[in-house]
This record gives structure tokens, C-alpha cells and sequence, in this order.
């Protein structure tokens, strides 16, 4: 050390008189360059120096995953909040008092707003990617262009899941992503973006994902036919449903026994026909599916590491769960009896199932957030809506979820099909909507469904026997947002009722 | 060697003068001059015929031998630190003697930064705690033998496992990012941890606290929090001294808690079945048939013993001094399966290797075995403390067949996280495994006497090793291991010039300069691994696993590099001043901010040195001191101003892929934290210095505080961090010691007492920083708040205002808007305490003697995080204090303690949980007796003292569960001070041991 060195040098100097003043020479020497040494270097990646192979930005677009994915979203506390809001069941525990359709208390306030943080990570690295990947130095433009599209596919399905559970929100773009204070955006304009994100994926996304889990264009297009369907504009829903109808791209899985649906459903399953846009899971401690420990009581062992149990439904006061034909599949394959401590009739969901998975969060069920089924259904009531009553092919389509529930092959006719003669423009969509219903147990989706359809009270009525209150439909902007964006009002700029 | 030549010489001239007028008279004395402290034979004592310039000193064993001219002769016995004795002669040849010890406590040098001082010329506030005290009873940490010893120092054990952590605050809390934790200084060198845990109690001969700015600002950028100097025991040239110490100790629980029994707790749920409209549970036969059920902490407690030896070898010559030391420690834990073992080995060497270098070396190496249990935090049973209280009465941990009872399953309505506790007790362990070495070593030169040039190094290095395995019988497990390791290295290179002179008599001026390089390198690797086939390997074959789980490694470090300078001038003794500066550069902070300029100043008046002040006898010594300096804070980790990326992974088909992204704080630019103190002191000594009294007033503020700013959660950046922000604490300290007695009886006291008061004074926009939310299913919020104008940590939560009709709680709607949320919530309590004190006791009469040690704490609340899910979550069948049993809401009892028993009923943190955490407890209370060995005449034992002891016998408290002496959340920066979360309850000890000097 250079310091050590001139001490030393000094110490030779038996002069009195030399000693001070070169003391304070070499201090002063030293004042000058030691900067060099306070400079840090860490072994990690930065910013500045980022985005710009191929292979940086397809890391940087599977960040946009991780949030959606986590336990905290998407992953687990989502579909388990909105499984508390049905009519073919009830939450327990913390999640009780959502069955009475009046609102969120202080507990579920929290789990919200940890949703809406998530939401919008995924959407700053979403932003991340929209901004930094068309300037990347050594990316071709190719890449670039399909990275970017699924980015704004991504972004484009993380607003609509913001805006179907908060209305509409502040909306956050690469243009304005490093502002801090954003007023809430109208609905409208919220959409006009979603759209337009989810027209440029369909055309730059590729036919075939390059790894299962990633989208296509028909991912792409099978989330737009979703949004035209809320939306109320049931033509193009139909028409886009129909263009990934017509690919020939996916098929129902075949079904003869109730058991089957694992096949769907299970662990084990890494892919089928039927997926068309999955958030997938393996059977590490981190990287699983959390909703499924939501599902099971511990005893039961259906799930490796126990469970929470905080959903179930009773057959004896359930008018959904009463008047299913046993004869349907997915009631025998999706329900198990199982007493806890709520009377003889409960029942507890086994959708989803995973006995070997070691922790909380490693059951390796994907999350089917768009799947042929889904498609099909939605067709069905499109094309019937947008018309003036059921066509043939929107009855075929139900009819094909419907033979597959009962174990038939789904596309032959067969005896237990719905006839076209029998049902009218609103006695089929009734039909579509009380499918879907039976079809998307557990799946998070019967809620936004009921909103969308407007029959959210007569049939929460006629189901769990509730009123649902307006407070009810949308969830308040969490205090992490309010507080600290001085664009907000935290009077008007809050949902009703909070 | 001129000296005694011509001592020689007179001797033999008045030898030979005697000669001449009549020799016989001339005789000769010998003898053996001795210590009055603890009978070791005393080296260089100056043996001196009075009046004449005849004499001798003693030599290594401490005997003399002088002739003498007549029988009318004195000799006067002298060295420095003892009493003058004179001796007349008489007939004697014979002549043994033993000096007293000098009670000379003001010339006494105490340690400050980069060197030495007599306390008489201090002039900022210091506290010092010497070997004595710090080895009264057996402790695992030496920190807490500090406790209540030192005015305004606050020791708070955070809880009371063994090896836990201990908090330390002297004069208040300054920072809220960065660490609150003074800097611990080992023989010199700063270490960069919060916690000493390298030395063993028996290895230190001082501890000296700086409390003030003047004091600490020489550690510039580190001192803002105090500094903590340990000084270890050095040789002494003399004879070889071996010291022997042993004591064993028994540790019990406190108290249990009173839960229901098993019929209680039957009786209890069949009420909120019928409260529910559900079935009873239990028919009236099965309640009678229950009688007093299991107490389930009776499988997780038990009586734990503690032992501690040391054995000290010290000795030297005039020109080389050592001291070895070596030790054990091991303590067994009262919660099952923990415990905390420590070795040590401490080797010292100081040695002159000529008459102007000098060299000195020293090295400490530590081995410690650390073992827990997953016995705090957790909900509805879901930890081992949790577990033992909410396990249901009317089972035992087994069932017939001998296998555990699986108690998420024993009854279908319960808690479906409930372990039995017998799983964290016999089928998971955590260790911890840890290597400590600290090294030292210094090279002085003195051209000239005025001026030391010392150049030193030092490196400390700690290798920690964790493995954490649960076995495939824990309920619900497949085996899971998991590794973890960290290394860290901290390198010191320190170059100080020391020039001490004293002018024309009266001008005294000493000064230092230097500069150092600190260097702290962190590295860190782990593993883990789910799904064994079997448990023999544990956690040594993870690649066996089923399910691996990722490795992680981590890397860091960061420089330090000071400039510093003190001058320390005094006039005749009764002016002081003393003056320095500091400019630290840390590789932390952003480009253009990296120096911090820390300067600081104090005066001090010697009032009792002035003539008018000689005239009042009754006072000894008077100082008055005034100080003001600057230091600071470093705060932030390294690399917090970079935006670095994060990796992470995601799944695609059914394997894992790569991520990257930056986290959600947004990094800044950011610069030191600077605390400003002003401190005035009156140091006093009365009657001979049979009283001493020292009083101190500061006030400290911290500008430039690191507050974390919060950003709406929208940006994906949840928060940044920015220099905005000051916090001001503002208190006053008394200390007194006094030789009540002196004589054949002796009665020592002393006692502290601090008042500190904290206050936030501006955070950014005015902004709140909420605490942490905690989530024990039941709630889910924060409880601590720091804002403007109130004490850091302060709970902030809603007020109860009683029951409704159906016996839920209500709360106070405070706006008056006719909803219950956030803007209902108000201050309920403060973490901080109003006041702390101790008072310790020494009495001794013949080779009795009994010690008592009083600590305390005044005034500051404790949030009982553990009764919100214990004594209101219903509904799952968990047990509760027998008192919710006793006292709860029925339509006949309306103002009962507790609620409805019902599931709907809810709860939020509100002022329920709040209570008084003032404690007064007797810390130590001893009982020694010093055997007697010379009398007995045993010649191989210098001296031996045998003493029983009691730690934590008594405490004085209204605080309702085990221990108000917790802090769950504690630790270096936390915000969430003062709350109890199934915290592992502190336990009184009785010792017994034996103290021996060869």
C-alpha cells in the first residue's frame, strides 16, 4: 500500500525537522487518489448495460411472468378470492365473509392490494421491455418485433384483469412509465389500448409458442374474442372466436370417466390439446400452482403439503350444487365429501389435485386461464347474442363441452345433446351460462362471468339465497396507491363503499 | 545504571565512613513487599532509608535486601499506585510489608479513540464497565452484562433464546434505514458486525462506552450511534498469573401460562357451537369424562443447565507482557432442542524490541455451535410456542400405538396449522456453525519520546455455516434440507502519528493524525433440496434430493477510507480543550457524495483545580464539560444507488427459465446521515471521592435521515430511498457511585438513571413509514408508524369502545364519517420507555462478600401480538388462557374482558393489546466468600472465591404473559419495536461457581 510504503520511508528520516511537514505532503498526496478505490464494482447485471442480445430480452420478457404467476397473484390469492364469490359455493375462514357479497373487510383490503402491486410489476417490466428491446445492439429485427409482441400481449391481459376487478385505472405505458402521480384513466381509453396491444401480438406472435406457456397468435386472439365478450360486442367476439375455431389448432380432451379429467387437470400434465394460454408450474418449492392448497383439508392428502380448505359447497343448501345432474362428470370428478366441522353435507373442490407436492407452493397443476372449452362457450353465446337466437354452429359448440362432460366423444352427435328447436335466444344463453359455470369450477372465472352477463344478482340469489351488494362488484384502489399518487383523490378517486 | 553506581558507591562510602567510626552498627534488613489487593508479590517497589539516599527496589519475587546503618532507621516503602509505607526498623533484619492499593480513581486511564486519557482530563461523556462487573454472572453475550451498568445504554435482549440477539441504543434510536447499533471496537479494531460474540466475558478488562459526539467523532462516520471500546486483558511484567474460573447454572421457566384445562376448554367451544348455531361438539358425558386434560407446555419446556469456564494465563517481564486465555461456554436452552455452545482461545503479546520500536500482536478465535427451534412468530399453532399454547387439552402428544398425534387432523372444525410440538422437538433441527478469528497486530516507533508512529493491521474473519433439516416424519413432509453459508472478511490498515508534549510546565498538548483502510468483503452460498428417501444423510446429500432447489450465491463489499486528526490541550490541568476531525470516503454512497466531514469540539473546566475551589475541602473534584460534534451514519448496503438487476426464474412447459429485472426500490442518489450533539456534562466527586457523581444533558439531531419514500405501487417501483428526514432524541443521564462504607465493613452502591425522549421531527412530504404488516390470519396489519412530531416505533392501531349487542367489539369511529378504517386510527402506545435505571450493591465484611444488581425499565409499552390470535381467534378449537374462559362476554355479563365466543367474531390492533412493559428486575444477586488461603496457609493459591448466585430471581412487572423484556421484531433498523410474538421467554438461573488465582 502506497500509504504503508511512504510511513515507512519516512521512519528512516531520524530528522526531527523533515518528519511534519512530510507528513502532512503525503496526506495531502493521498487526498487526490483514493477516490479510485471507494468506485463499486458488483458481480451483477445493471440497467444501463442491459437489454440489448436476444437472449437478455427474452429474460427480461419472462420477468413479466413471475408476478402473475406468484402466490400473492394470479397464482393463488386471485382465483382463490374470486372462488369465494359464486353461486355453487362458500368461502371459510377469512375468505367467509365474502359470501355474503357485501363488500371486503380489512384482511381481504390487504390481499388486494398485494394483487394490484403485483399486476402493475408485471406491467413495468412489461414497459421495460416495450422501450428498451427496439434499441437493443445486437438483437435482429425479428426478435425484437416478437419480444415486443409478447410484452403487449402480456400488458395487454394484466390491464384487462385490472380493469374487470377495479374499473378503470391508471394506465401505465412506456411512454409515461417513469411518472409518478397518473390520474385514473377512463374504462374506455383502457380498453382502446388493451385492443390495440392485443391486434399487434396476433399478427407478430408465432403460430406455435416456442416453449408451452408462452403465447401465440391464437393466444392473442382468443384473450380479444374474451374482451370483445365483456365488452358487450358480441359480434366480433364471435368472429374472433371463430378465426381460432376454424385453425383446427386445439380440440377438447377426450373423456370416458370421470377420473379423466386429470388428464386435463393433473399434476403430471405438461400439455394438451386444449391449451391455448396457460400460466404453467413445476413441482419446485417457489415455482408451483398456490390456489390448489386453497382446495384441500390436510387429512384428505390430496395435496403433499396440507391446505387451507377456505373454499367448499354443501350439498343439501346449494341449489346449484342440488340440481346438477349426477350423471355430468365434472360434478363427480370435481367434488369430494369431507367433514369440516360445517354440518354432514360439505363438500370440498378437487379440480386440481397434487399428493406429491412438497411445499405450499410447488403443486405442479398449471393454471388454465384460456382453454378450447372456454372458447367454445363463449362462441356459443357470441354467435347466438350477435344473431337473433342460437345457430347451428353455436349449439354445436356447447353441444361439444357437453358430450365431453358426460364422457361422450365430442364431436359425434350423441343422446345427451342439447336440441336447437328446444331453446330460444334467452333460454340459450341462460344454458351457455349455466355450462360455463359447471365447466369453470375453481377456475376463477364465474365471477367476471356473472358481471359480464348482468345476472349477477338473480343468480347469486338463486344459488347461495344472497343479496349482492354494488360495493360488492368492484375492489377499493389499495391505500399503497392513494396515499402516495398526489394525482388521486382518496375521496373520489376511490370505488364506492370504501 | 548510573544511579545504582552511585548508590554502590554511597554505601560503600558510608560503609566505609561507618567503617571507620564503628562498623558493627551496620546491619542488614530483608524482606518481601507484597500487594494488599491480592497478596502478589510486588516488582520494583522503592525500598529507601529515610533521609539518607540509601535504597533499593524489590525484584521479581519482591523481596529486598538493604544494609542499614543504625537501629533508629525508617524505610519508606513507595510505588506508583500504592500507599507510601513507612517501617521503622527497630531490631528487625526481617521485614515484611504490604501496600494498600492507591484509591487514586481520578488519575485512573480510561481508553478512549486512538489512545489513552486520565479520566480527570476527559471532556466528553464516557461510561466505563470494568472486568468486575462484566463477569458477575455467566452470560452468552457480553452485551448483556452491560445491561443497566452505564447510563443510557439500553440493552435489550430481543428474546431469550440462547445465542440470541441483543439490541443496543445508547442515547435513543437516530436511524431508520440504517443501523441503530453503536460500533464495537475490539483492541482498535472497528469489527464490522452488530454483536462482539467472539469474546468470552472472562477475556475483557474494560468495556468503555462513548456516548457523546466529542468522543466518538474520531470514529467519524461509524459513531453516530456511540462507540463501544473493548479493551481485552494484557500481562503485566512481574510474576506469572494464573487465573481459574468455573460456575455451573440451572435455568428455569419463569411462570407457565394458566390455560383452560380439558373439560374447561370442552365447556368452552360447546358455548361457541351454540354461539354459532351449530351442534355442540361434546356431549355433557365426554365433558365429564375430559377432567384435567394435558398442559402441553410441559413438553416444550424444561430445565436447562448453563456452564462457563476460563482459565487466563498472564505474566511478563519488563520487556514482554502476554496474556492467554481460553475458554467455554455452553448453554442449554429452557424451550427443548436449543442451546448455544462458545470456545475461545485469546493470545495477547506486547513486547519492547528495542528502546524505541515496540511490537504487540493479538488474536482471538472463536468456535460457536449454535442450535434453535422454530419456536416463535406463526399463528393458530404453527410454531413450537404457538403450539404449546393453542394444542388442544384433551390429547397427549401421542396416541396409543406411540406414533404422534396428528393434531391438524384430530378434530375436523380445528386449526388446520396446528403441530403437534413434539415435531419441532424431535424432527427438525437448525444449526448454526460459526469460526471467528480477530487478528491484530501493531508495530509502535518512538524516535522521540514526544512522538509514537504505530502502523497496524488487523483482519476479521467469520465463516458461518447453517443447516436447517426437517425428517420425513414432521407432519406433512417429504424431508426438506437446506445449506447455507457466508463468509465474511474484513480487512483494517490503520497509520496513526502521536505527539505528546508538555510546555513550559504548565501547557499540555497532545495530538494524533492518521489515516486508515477498511475493507469488508461478504460472500454467501446455499442450497436446498425437498423429498429424501431417507432422513440419515440430513442435510449432507443434497444432490439426493427429489425435488433440488436452486443454488443461490451472493457477493459484496465495500471500502472505507478516513482521514483523522485530535488535539487534546490542557492547561496546568484545570483547562481542557480538545478538538478533532474525521473525513471518512465510502465506496456506498453515489459518485460526489462518497466523503462525509465530521468535526467536533469540547471544553472542560476543572473547577475543583482553581484556588478559590481549594478552600472547600468537601469537594474532591469538580469538572465542567461542554461538547458539540458531528458523525455519521454509513446506512445503506452496498450497491443500494445502483440499479442492479435481479434474476429470478419462471416456468415454461415444465421446466425453469431465467428472469431478470430490477427490484421494486427504485435507487437514488444518496449521501451520509449526519447526527449534530450537543452535550453538557458535571463530572463531581465528594468527601474524599467517597462520592462520584457525573450528570449529562445532550441533545442529538440527525438531519439527512435515509427515509424510505414510498411511490404509488402502480410505478412497479413500490419505493425509493432519499436523504429526507431527521430525527431528534433529547435526553438526560445521572450516574452516582459512593463508598457508603468504608472500613472492616465495606458498602459500595452505585446507580444510573437516563431519560431519553425521541422524536421524529420531519419526514419526506410528511409522509408516515407504516411498520410491517404482520399477518396472523386473524389480522393482518401494521402496528408500528413513525410521523412527524411523535417517537420512532410508535404503535398506532384503533381504540375499543366496548360491545355491541351481541358482544362484538366496537370501535371508536374518531372522524365520525360512520365507517371503521384507517382514518379511525390513532396513537396507542409507545415502544419507548420513559426511563431506564440500574442500581448495583456491593456489601462485604471479612471474606464475605454480597453483590445485588437492580435493572429497569420505565414507561415503555409492549404490544402483545401473541393474545390477538391466543385469546380472540375462535373457532378453532385452539386453547386459551383460562381467563377468556373465566371473563368473556355473555348477555348476563356485558362488560366482561373478551368478546362473544363465536367464529364471526373479529378483531383489529387497537389498544386492547397494549400494555404497560415497565419492569423492575433483579438482575444478579450473589453470595461469595473469598477463602482465607494465606491464613491456611496454601502457598500454590494466590487467591480463591466461591460464590452461589441467582440471575433474573425476581421481576417486578404488570405485564401479563411471560416476559415485558422483548422485542420480536427487534433488530438493527426495525421499525416494529416492542412487540411480542410468541417471543421465547427469558429464565431465571442459579449459579454456583468458583473463582481461583495461582
Amino acid at each position: 500500500m502506497r500509504n504503508l510504503f511512504t510511513f515507512l520511508t519516512m521512519n528512516t528520516f531520524f530528522n526531527r525537522r523533515l518528519r511534519l511537514p512530510l507528513l502532512a505532503l503525503s496526506l495531502a498526496l493521498f487526498g487526490g487518489c483514493s477516490d479510485k478505490a471507494l468506485v463499486e464494482a458488483p458481480k451483477s447485471l445493471a440497467v444501463e448495460t442491459y437489454y440489448n442480445t436476444a437472449a437478455e430480452i427474452e429474460a427480461a420478457v419472462n420477468a413479466i411472468y413471475s408476478p402473475l404467476r406468484a402466490d400473492n397473484c394470479l397464482g393463488g390469492l386471485y382465483p382463490a378470492q374470486h372462488e369465494a364469490y359464486t353461486d355453487y359455493g362458500y368461502g371459510r375462514g377469512s375468505y367467509a365473509i365474502l359470501s355474503n357479497f357485501q363488500g371486503l373487510d380489512n384482511t381481504n383490503i390487504t390481499r388486494v392490494g398485494q394483487m394490484w402491486d403485483l399486476f402493475y410489476l408485471a406491467i413495468r417490466n412489461a414497459n421495460l421491455v416495450i422501450r428498451n428491446a427496439p434499441n437493443a445492439t445486437s438483437a435482429s429485427t425479428a426478435d425484437k418485433a416478437k419480444y415486443v409482441a409478447e410484452a403487449k400481449f402480456l400488458r395487454a391481459l394484466t390491464y384487462f384483469y385490472l380493469i374487470r376487478n377495479w374499473g378503470g385505472v391508471i394506465l401505465r405505458t412506456e411512454a409515461n412509465m417513469t411518472e409518478q402521480n397518473l390520474k385514473r384513466t377512463a374504462a374506455d381509453d383502457v380498453y382502446a389500448l388493451i385492443v390495440s396491444d392485443l391486434k399487434e401480438a396476433e399478427t407478430a406472435l408465432p403460430d406455435a409458442p416456442a416453449l408451452v406457456g408462452r403465447p401465440s397468435k391464437w393466444s392473442a386472439k382468443a384473450v380479444l374474442a374474451d374482451v370483445y365478450f365483456y365488452r358487450n360486442q358480441y359480434a366480433e367476439a364471435r368472429d374472433k372466436a371463430d378465426e381460432v375455431m376454424k385453425s383446427n389448432k386445439f380440440s377438447l380432451v377426450p373423456v370416458t370417466v370421470a377420473d379423466d379429467f386429470a388428464k386435463l387437470f393433473g399434476a403430471d400434465v405438461v400439455t394438451t390439446p386444449e391449451e391455448i394460454f396457460y400460466l404453467k408450474y413445476t413441482r419446485v418449492n417457489g415455482q408451483g400452482f398456490n390456489l390448489v392448497m386453497f382446495a384441500h383439508n390436510p387429512a384428505a392428502r390430496l395435496h403433499g403439503a396440507g391446505g387451507f380448505f377456505a373454499h367448499y359447497t354443501d350439498a343439501l343448501t346449494n341449489n346449484v350444487y342440488k340440481n346438477w345432474d349426477t350423471n355430468d362428470l365434472r360434478k363427480t370428478y370435481g367434488w369430494y365429501k369431507w367433514n369440516i366441522g360445517l354440518g354432514a353435507n360439505s363438500l370440498l373442490n378437487k379440480k386440481f389435485t397434487d399428493p406429491a407436492a412438497p411445499t405450499g407452493s410447488a403443486a405442479a397443476n398449471d393454471y388454465p386461464l384460456y382453454r378450447y372449452a372456454d372458447l367454445l362457450l363463449l362462441y356459443a353465446e357470441a354467435a347466438s347474442r350477435a344473431g337473433s337466437g342460437p345457430t347451428i354452429a353455436a349449439m354445436e359448440a356447447l353441444n361439444q363441452v357437453h358430450r365431453r362432460a358426460y364422457g361422450k366423444p365430442a364431436n359425434a352427435p350423441s343422446a345427451v345433446d342439447f336440441k336447437l328447436a328446444d331453446y330460444n335466444a334467452t333460454t340459450f344463453v341462460e344454458l351457455v351460462i349455466r355450462e360455463r359455470g359447471y365447466e369453470t369450477q375453481y377456475e376463477g372465472k364465474r365471477w367476471p362471468d356473472l358481471k359480464r352477463s348482468g345476472k349477477f344478482r338473480e343468480l347469486i340469489k338463486a344459488g347461495v339465497g344472497k343479496d349482492v351488494a354494488d360495493k360488492h362488484l368492484l375492489w377499493p384502489i389499495p391505500i399503497s396507491e392513494l396515499n402516495f399518487n398526489t394525482a388521486l383523490d382518496p375521496t373520489k378517486d376511490q370505488n364506492p363503499g370504501y | 545504571m548510573k544511579q545504582t553506581v552511585y548508590r554502590s558507591l554511597s554505601v560503600l562510602l558510608v560503609a566505609l565512613g561507618i567503617g571507620a567510626s564503628g562498623y558493627a552498627q551496620e546491619r542488614r534488613v530483608a524482606g518481601k513487599v507484597t500487594s494488599g489487593a491480592d497478596n502478589a508479590p510486588l516488582v520494583g517497589v522503592n525500598v529507601a532509608v529515610k533521609g539518607t539516599p540509601r535504597g533499593t527496589t524489590t525484584d521479581a519475587s519482591g523481596t529486598y535486601a538493604l544494609s542499614v546503618p543504625s537501629a533508629d532507621v525508617t524505610l519508606v516503602f513507595s510505588a506508583v499506585g500504592y500507599v507510601r509505607q513507612e517501617q521503622a526498623v527497630g531490631t528487625r533484619t526481617t521485614l515484611d510489608v504490604t501496600l494498600a492499593v492507591e484509591d487514586r480513581q481520578l488519575d485512573e486511564v480510561v481508553v478512549v479513540g486512538y489512545g489513552t486519557v486520565k479520566k480527570s482530563d476527559l471532556t466528553g461523556s464516557l461510561a466505563q464497565v470494568k472486568a468486575k462487573e462484566l463477569n458477575a454472572f455467566p452470560v452468552p453475550n457480553v452485551l448483556q452484562a452491560l445491561q443497566g451498568r452505564a447510563a443510557g445504554v439500553q440493552v435489550v435482549q430481543n428474546n431469550g433464546a440462547p445465542g440470541a440477539n441483543v439490541s443496543v441504543r445508547i442515547r435513543g434510536t437516530n436511524s431508520i434505514q440504517g443501523s441503530n447499533e453503536p460500533l464495537y471496537v475490539v483492541d482498535g479494531f472497528p469489527t464490522a458486525g452488530s454483536n462482539p460474540t467472539v469474546l468470552n466475558n472472562s477475556d475483557i478488562e474494560s468495556i468503555e462506552i462513548l456516548k457523546d459526539a466529542s468522543a466518538t467523532a474520531i470514529y467519524g462516520s461509524r459513531g453516530a450511534n456511540g462507540v463501544v471500546l473493548i479493551t481485552t486483558k494484557r500481562g503485566k511484567a512481574g510474576r506469572t498469573n494464573v487465573d481459574f474460573e468455573t460456575s455451573f447454572s440451572q435455568q428455569t421457566l419463569r411462570k407457565k401460562l394458566e390455560l383452560m384445562n380439558a373439560t374447561e376448554w370442552a365447556t368452552f367451544y360447546n358455548e361457541q357451537a351454540v354461539n354459532d348455531k351449530i351442534a355442540p361438539y361434546f356431549t355433557q358425558d365426554q365433558i365429564n369424562g375430559f377432567g384435567a386434560g394435558y398442559d402441553w407446555q410441559d413438553l416444550i419446556f424444561q430445565k436447562a443447565p448453563m456452564q462457563n469456564h476460563a482459565l487466563n494465563i498472564s505474566g511478563g517481564t519488563e520487556k514482554t507482557q502476554f496474556s492467554v486465555g481460553g475458554s467455554i461456554f455452553k448453554q442449554d436452552g429452557i424451550v427443548i432442542g436449543s442451546g448455544y455452545d462458545r470456545y475461545s482461545l485469546r493470545a495477547n503479546v506486547n513486547t519492547d524490541i528495542s528502546k524505541k520500536f515496540s511490537f504487540n500482536v493479538g488474536t482471538t478465535l472463536t468456535r460457536i455451535n449454535l442450535d434453535r427451534r422454530n419456536s416463535s412468530a406463526g399463528n393458530r399453532g404453527g410454531s413450537m410456542i404457538a403450539a404449546a399454547l393453542s394444542a388442544y387439552p384433551i390429547f397427549t402428544p401421542y396416541n396409543d400405538d406411540g406414533s404422534y398425534r396428528i393434531l391438524a387432523a384430530a378434530i375436523p372444525w380445528g386449526s388446520n396449522v396446528l403441530v403437534n410440538p413434539i415435531n419441532f422437538i424431535n424432527e427438525q433441527t437448525d444449526q448454526v456453525r460459526s469460526n471467528r478469528g480477530l487478528a491484530n497486530a501493531a508495530l509502535t516507533f518512538r524516535p522521540i519520546p514526544e512522538i509514537a508512529i504505530r502502523i497496524s493491521g488487523g483482519v476479521e474473519n467469520g465463516d458461518t455455516r447453517n443447516d436447517a433439516y426437517t425428517t420425513r416424519n414432521f407432519v406433512n413432509s417429504q424431508g426438506t434440507a437446506s445449506v447455507s453459508t457466508d463468509q465474511q472478511m474484513s480487512v483494517l490498515n490503520e497509520n496513526t502519528v502521536t505527539f505528546t508534549k508538555t510546555l513550559a510546565q504548565d501547557h499540555n498538548i497532545s495530538a494524533v493524525a492518521g489515516f486508515t483502510y477498511q475493507e469488508f468483503l461478504n460472500t454467501s452460498v446455499s442450497g436446498s433440496g425437498v423429498g429424501f428417501i431417507s432422513d440419515q444423510s440430513e442435510t449432507h446429500d443434497l444432490g439426493a434430493a427429489i425435488t433440488p432447489g436452486i443454488p443461490q450465491s451472493g457477493y459484496s463489499k465495500a471500502v472505507l477510507e478516513s482521514y483523522l486528526g485530535r488535539v487534546n490541550y490542557s492547561y496546568k490541568g484545570k483547562y481542557l480543550l480538545t478538538a478533532s476531525f474525521r473525513a471518512d470516503g465510502s465506496s456506498r454512497y453515489s459518485a460526489g457524495n462518497k466523503w462525509g466531514y465530521f468535526p467536533s469540539g469540547a471544553l472542560a473546566w476543572r473547577v475543583s483545580e482553581e484556588g478559590f475551589m481549594k478552600k472547600i475541602p468537601f469537594i474532591s473534584d469538580l469538572k465542567v464539560r461542554v461538547g458539540y460534534g458531528e458523525t455519521g451514519s454509513q446506512a445503506i448496503n452496498p450497491y443500494a444507488t445502483l440499479n442492479q438487476l435481479n434474476s429470478g426464474k419462471t416456468v415454461f412447459g415444465d421446466a425453469q427459465y431465467t428472469t431478470y429485472a430490477p427490484g421494486t426500490r427504485l435507487p437514488g442518489n444518496l449521501k451520509w446521515e449526519t447526527t449534530a450533539q450537543t452535550d453538557v456534562g458535571l463530572d463531581a466527586s465528594v468527601w474524599n471521592n467517597r462520592v462520584r457523581v457525573t450528570a449529562d444533558y445532550y441533545v442529538k439531531t440527525t438531519r439527512d435521515l435515509l427515509n424510505t419514500v414510498q411511490l404509488p405501487s402502480s410505478l412497479g417501483f413500490t419505493s425509493t430511498i432519499q436523504n429526507i428526514g431527521s430525527i431528534q432524541n433529547k435526553g438526560f443521564e445521572f450516574s452516582v457511585d459512593a463508598n457508603v462504607l468504608t472500613g472492616a465493613f465495606r458498602w459500595d452502591v452505585g446507580g444510573n438513571i437516563a431519560f431519553n425522549r425521541n422524536r421524529v421531527l420531519k419526514l419526506y412530504n410528511g409522509q408516515d413509514v407504516l411498520g410491517s404488516a404482520i399477518n396472523i390470519t386473524v389480522t393482518n396489519d401494521f402496528i408500528n408508524i413513525l410521523r412527524e412530531g411523535q417517537p420512532v416505533g410508535a404503535f398506532y392501531g384503533f381504540v375499543e369502545k366496548g360491545y355491541n349487542e351481541q358482544g362484538k367489539i366496537v370501535y371508536e369511529d374518531l372522524n365520525a364519517d360512520g365507517a371503521i378504517n384507517i382514518r379511525d386510527k390513532t396513537f396507542i402506545g409507545d415502544p419507548n420507555p420513559d426511563f431506564i435505571y440500574g442500581f448495583n450493591s456491593t456489601m462485604s465484611f471479612k471474606n464475605f462478600e454480597l453483590t445485588a444488581f437492580v435493572q429497569g425499565s420505565q414507561g415503555n409499552d409492549v404490544f402483545n401480538l401473541s393474545s390477538v390470535g391466543q385469546t380472540l381467534d375462535y373457532g378453532f378449537g385452539l386453547n386459551m388462557p383460562r381467563e377468556v374462559y373465566l371473563n368473556h362476554w355473555t348477555p348476563t355479563n356485558t362488560t366482561a374482558k373478551y368478546p362473544v365466543i363465536s367464529r364471526t367474531t373479529q378483531t383489529q390492533i387497537s389498544n386492547r393489546f397494549v400494555e404497560d412493559g415497565s419492569y423492575l428486575r433483579l438482575r444478579t444477586i450473589q453470595l461469595g466468600y473469598n477463602v482465607p488461603v494465606k491464613n491456611l496457609g496454601i502457598d500454590w493459591l494466590r487467591s480463591a472465591m466461591v460464590y452461589v448466585s441467582g440471575q433474573n430471581l425476581l421481576t417486578l412487572t404488570r405485564y401479563s404473559w411471560w416476559d415485558p423484556e422483548i422485542n420480536s421484531y427487534g433488530g438493527a433498523n426495525s421499525i416494529n419495536q416492542g412487540i411480542d410474538h410468541y417471543s421465547y421467554p427469558t429464565a431465571k438461573t442459579v449459579t454456583v461457581g468458583l473463582r481461583a488465582g495461582f
